[in-house]
């Protein structure tokens, strides 16, 4: 009788390998949309992924702009193509949850990436604990400054789950660790809505109104480049400083000509590459234990959030200057 | 005495008001809105909404809607910027100009082709063609943020006409170059819209296209061309935004219409066609800008910005409105009682 | 040289198989004033359009001065000094009276670049041929109906016309108008000009033509010397048939008026009206345009808010804020504007007929009862002989005068104790106002209040048995139509 069992087990077991074999898992990386550079990074390394592993169908997909509305609309055609993971980097938390609900109705595996507060998901990966990365942009923020000074924050949305962690981190560190730096309290925290051209035109304005304003601590990789063009017009070089995300490529000329003396960054491409690897890993059915290793470079040890059961962070974070920034490749 | 009346009873009068009346709020706020710095930096921001603007002013007198410029520009100045990137190009900005203003016109044929010869409405058309674009630009061109643009690009948006410096804070605004494209568009506009037969059309096609034709006006050869003459601005615009942000960003300036329409009509455009003046056109995108490029200067909170935004749309258009309606309300005239008896 | 300025002979003109046009002729001397009348659809519209080459005929052929055309294109025609002014002016609203002038000569002229002096030149001209005084750089759009026709006229006179054609030309202008553009037409006739007027009013007809042409169904009927045309004669050449104007005579008995107004006000409209009206008796009201006639229909029927006043319906005060407060007092409106206030065009005339009495016809659950909508339906087809193939069609698909009567079915279909018709047969042809007249004058036999308002006194004067004259927003005269005539009604009117 155990023979029996064991038999079928073991014919089952086999079964289930080779079903899997032959037809593999299909995982679709949503990020916010296909011609932002960071985006376009990512896909790189979700495309050496894929070729590495051929047992599965992994590939990205983006909206052609950065909408909640399309990006809903597209986890939701994925939800009804009936695939096995999505992997998304929400635009709006709020929009995208009831798409990302439908999904896990249908027993799709759904793994986020900058979207800590999201509830309907697996897991959500940070490349870092937002905080510390707020922290750490702040402190390329601060040496820049002298530590000393009058600073505010730039987000792309005030909606935008991550750059508003980012910022409260920041703005927290400052607090602790830089008593000479003072947040500008009438206007704590503007808005580049993702668009060089507006954080370009909104520093521009800052800098109008606070003459005393040192330092704008940016976000998303528009802040800090547009905020750059404004110092660089209004003759502000080596009086104020901007620090924030932004692409070695993109940057590089800024980084040169002293504009911009710190970008920091982590790189999508190994964001992207964490996401599928974890997503596999709950499709093999494998157990998620603190530190998960996800065998991509900074998401070796990944940490629960304090207080989450869903989200984890890694310890992805890079600083780029004018010295490394030839070095990235991207 | 009757010519001041006259210019009193304009709606670019009230709109112009309102402008000065927001600039004044802008002092008083800031003490930053009348200064030197401050002034180009408007200009230089009202440089590509204030081009779009003059295509948009023409389609609305012409009595249509044109959404498709975002698109068309994009398409224009990014397949621009990528040929002369790829053959790696060293001259100066007016080759790569003079092409996305050829792809401009190509783009705007087609707009004209389908509005004006096949007679298809402009809304839906330039909705289908606005889409037609981007898909092409996306899936065709498979277009990317482009980093970098040559140089002579970077260094036609880079270069000042001249730079405005604030005495008291020091800060300094560069006029950009391609501010003189404005106002040359801006010129041609004029000169097309009021001093030719075919300028003059396009308002005679707006007022009533079936008179146009009576009148001897070829109603269709005037939308064709028209259309033309909108795809080539528009990609100039696309190039200027593109040389200003030293980068080429595929998707940035979609969704830009409606604040686009917005202004011209709050410059008194009549929506379904036929009236407006440039000035009023100007004054209306002028507003939008200011607005848009002051909230934090006026002390709006970033969350109020939207809100802000659209009630002064309102505001705008409802003075304007508020206007026609105390010139149209019974009992404006009092009855002559006592003549008759 | 011809007797003739312009000759059409035998022209045939088929739309799909429709003869729109079945060998009409058609004869203009040279600085004559010819009418051409008939009622919509026989053929006129169709024929101007032969003549100023807009459609080619099928057979028959033009002759102009002596020369003959098989068919003429719309550049020749204007070549030959052939204008035609359209009902709508074709005029631009936006642009101003000089630029209205000029565009058609400048681009006749090949001219690529706008010169205000040359078209302020020509703006001049044409506006000193008839001595027509405007600024030039008012929009036309702020003009009023007469000097958008005349800012038309003056353009039609830059192109050396030797025949104007004018469609329809008095429909939307007011009495002192039309005289006026008589005035011009004379003016125009004095230099050499020949008119062609096309109209289907009678006293307009006898007014200002010399000769006359009649169509129907797309047959010429009748031509000659208006002197030699008479009223009967006029209406059997347009209709076929034979009409009589019977004079109305109240014959319903009743001693207590169904609706009293005391003192009522409309500010800026009118001021202090008072009248009762008794169960059937026809009230006629007149007066200008801007006599505050129309603004007192509506401020019956709850469409204007009064200031002062009261209204009773049946010794009883009324609140009328709203048409619903109207329609529940028992008062019905038929409004000036039939196509865009009475009717929901596009909709079957069945449902036009039974939309005020839908309630009535509602049953349980609020469902509509189809068998008596049928019913009902039915009846008011055959009572006012609509004339029509299937009452599910839209009202789209009717005639003016058949127009008129679903709305009026419309009202009668709810009962009113009081209907009041503002311009009743305006734009209806002759046959369908007689039997409006007729219908009206049976309804107020049977007992209903008929308020009539309108500027056609002869209508008036016919159907009317008590009649009030407004100027400037005051009743002016109550006069009685048996002793009255219309230049005694006109002189209270001015």
């Amino acid at each position: 009788m155990k023979k029996v069992i064991a038999l079928i087990v073991a014919a089952l077991m086999l079964l289930t390998c080779v079903s899997a074999l032959a037809e593999g898992f299909e995982i679709v990386v949503v990020p916010k949309d296909a011609s932002n550079p960071w985006f376009v990074r990512m896909n790189t390394g979700v495309e050496e992924y894929a070729k590495a592993h051929p047992e599965d169908t992994i590939y990205q997909k983006g909206t052609p702009e950065i909408d909640p509305t399309l990006q809903y609309q597209l986890v939701m055609d994925l939800v009804a193509q009936g695939v096995d993971a999505i992997c998304v980097v929400p635009v709006d938390l709020e929009s995208i949850e009831p798409a990302l609900k439908a999904a896990r109705e249908a027993g799709i595996v759904v793994i986020a990436h900058e979207g800590a507060a999201l509830q309907n998901v697996d897991y959500d990966i940070e490349a870092f604990n937002n905080e510390l990365y707020g922290a750490f942009i702040m402190d390329n923020l601060a040496a820049a400054m002298g530590e000393e000074g009058l600073y505010t924050t730039m987000v792309a949305d005030l909606t935008n789950g991550s750059h508003n962690e980012w910022a409260d981190g920041g703005v927290k560190r400052a607090t602790e660790a830089y008593p000479n730096m003072k947040l500008l309290e009438s206007d704590p925290r503007v808005e580049s809505h993702d668009n060089g051209d507006t954080a370009y035109n909104v520093a521009k304005e800052l800098f109008k109104k606070y003459p005393d304003l040192k330092g704008i601590m940016g976000t998303s990789s528009f802040d800090a480049p547009g905020v750059a063009r404004a110092i660089e017009e209004l003759g502000l070089s080596g009086k104020v400083f901007t620090a924030g995300t932004g692409m070695p490529g993109d940057n590089a000329e800024l980084l040169k000509s002293g504009a911009v003396q710190y970008l920091t960054l982590w790189d999508p491409a190994l964001a992207g590459q964490a996401m599928v690897a974890l997503a596999q890993k709950l499709l093999n059915n494998e157990e998620i234990t603190a530190p998960v290793n996800l065998g991509v470079e900074g998401y070796e040890a990944l940490e629960f959030k304090a207080g989450s059961e869903t989200v984890l962070e890694g310890q992805g974070w890079i600083t780029i200057t004018a010295d490394n920034v030839d070095s990235f490749g991207f | 005495m009757k010519s001041i009346r006259k210019f009193t009873g304009r709606v670019e009068f009230y709109i112009g008001l309102v402008f000065i009346a927001l600039c004044l709020l802008i002092q008083v706020r800031s003490g930053q809105f009348f200064t030197s710095n401050n002034i180009v930096d408007i200009l230089s921001a009202l440089v590509v909404p204030g081009i779009f603007a003059i295509g948009e002013f023409m389609v609305i007198v012409s009595g249509g809607f044109d959404v498709s410029f975002p698109a068309l520009a994009s398409l224009s100045a990014f397949a621009t910027t990528k040929l002369f990137l790829d053959m790696n190009y060293q001259g100066s900005a007016l080759v790569p100009l003079l092409v996305a203003i050829a792809i401009g016109a190509v783009l705007g044929a087609l707009n004209g082709l389908f509005i004006g010869y096949f007679e298809l409405p402009a809304m839906i058309v330039t909705l289908g063609t606005s889409s037609v674009f981007k898909g092409f630009m996306q899936g065709t061109l498979d277009s990317k943020q482009l980093a970098t643009i040559p140089q002579g690009m970077r260094d036609f948006g880079t270069s000042a006409l001249f730079v405005a410096k604030n005495a008291t804070s020091g800060l300094t605004s560069r006029m950009p170059m391609t501010f003189i494209c404005f106002v040359a568009v801006l010129a041609v506009a004029w000169f097309i819209l009021n001093r030719t037969m075919f300028g003059r059309g396009i308002y005679a096609v707006g007022g009533n296209a079936v008179s146009a034709h009576r009148a001897g006006f070829n109603v269709k050869r005037t939308r064709f061309f028209m259309f033309i003459f909108v795809g080539m601005i528009s990609a100039l615009a696309g190039m200027c935004r593109t040389c200003m942000m030293q980068q080429m960003h595929p998707t940035n300036m979609l969704g830009m219409e409606m604040n686009i329409i917005a202004g011209v009509v709050l410059g008194g455009t009549a929506v379904v066609g036929g009236s407006g003046t440039l000035l009023g056109c100007m004054l209306g995108t002028a507003l939008i800008v200011v607005v848009e490029n002051s909230m934090i200067l006026i002390g709006i909170p970033t969350v109020w910005k939207d809100f802000f935004v659209g009630a002064l749309i309102i505001i705008g258009t409802g003075i304007s409105a508020m206007r026609v309606y105390i010139a149209n309300k019974p009992g404006a005239n009092s009855l002559r009682k006592e003549a008759v008896k | 040289m011809s007797e003739y300025l312009l000759r059409a002979v035998d022209i045939v003109k088929t739309f799909a198989g429709v003869k729109a046009l079945q060998g009409v002729s058609l004869d203009i001397r040279p600085g004559e004033i010819h009418c051409l009348a008939g009622e919509n659809g026989c053929g006129k519209s169709t024929l101007i359009k032969v003549i100023s080459g807009v459609y080619q005929p099928d057979s028959g052929y033009i002759e102009f001065n002596g020369q003959r055309y098989t068919s003429i294109t719309p550049r020749e025609s204007i070549a030959m000094g052939i204008q035609v002014i359209y009902q709508d002016f074709s005029i631009f609203p936006n642009l101003t009276v000089m630029e209205n002038l000029a565009f058609n000569t400048e681009l006749a002229a090949g001219h690529k670049f706008v010169n205000r002096r040359r078209m302020k030149e020509i703006a001049r001209e044409a506006l000193s041929k008839i001595n027509f005084n405007v600024a030039l750089d008012r929009l036309v759009g702020t003009l009023t109906v007469a000097e958008k026709q005349m800012v038309a006229i003056c353009r039609a006179l830059m192109f050396d016309a030797k025949l104007i054609i004018m469609d329809e030309p008095t429909t939307a202008l007011t009495r002192k108008e039309v005289s006026a553009l008589f005035e011009i037409i004379l003016k125009l006739k004095a230099q050499g000009i020949a008119i062609l007027f096309v109209s289907h009013k009678l006293n307009e007809v006898f007014e200002i033509s010399e000769r006359f042409t009649i169509f129907r169904s797309g047959q010429l009927i009748a031509t000659g010397n208006t002197q030699d045309l008479d009223d009967k004669k006029f209406t059997y050449y347009m209709t076929g048939r034979e009409f009589e104007n019977v004079k109305f005579k109240p014959s319903f008995e009743a001693d207590k008026p169904v609706l009293t107004v005391k003192n009522l006000t409309v500010p800026g409209a009118f001021e202090d009206v008072s009248f009762d009206l008794a169960p059937g008796q026809i009230l006629g009201i007149t007066g200008l345009l801007d006599s505050g006639r129309t603004e007192l229909s509506l401020a019956l029927f709850g469409l204007r808010k009064t200031s002062g006043g009261e209204i009773l319906m049946k010794g009883q005060k009324v609140e009328i804020s709203s048409p619903r407060d109207a329609i529940a007092a028992g008062i019905g409106l038929v409004p000036e504007d039939r196509l865009s206030e009475g009717l929901f065009l596009p909709q079957p005339i069945s449902d036009n007929i039974v939309i005020s009495e839908i309630d009535e016809l509602a049953g349980a659950l609020s469902v509509v009862d189809s068998k008596r909508r049928q019913a009902e339906v039915d009846k008011w087809v055959k009572d006012l002989a609509i004339a029509t193939p299937n009452p599910d069609n839209a009202c789209t698909t009717l005639s003016g005068g058949n127009q008129q009567r679903i709305v009026l079915a419309k009202w009668l279909a709810c009962k009113p104790d009081v209907l009041i018709l503002n311009g009743p047969t305006v734009g209806v042809d002759i046959g369908s106002k007689h039997d409006i007249h007729a219908i009206l004058q049976r309804l107020a036999n049977q007992g209903m209040a008929v308020i009539i308002i309108s500027d056609d006194l002869p209508e008036i004067l016919e159907n009317c048995s008590d009649l009030l004259v407004m100027r400037a927003g005051l009743i002016v005269a109550r006069l009685d139509p048996t002793t009255t005539d219309e230049a005694l009604v006109l002189q209270h009117m001015m």
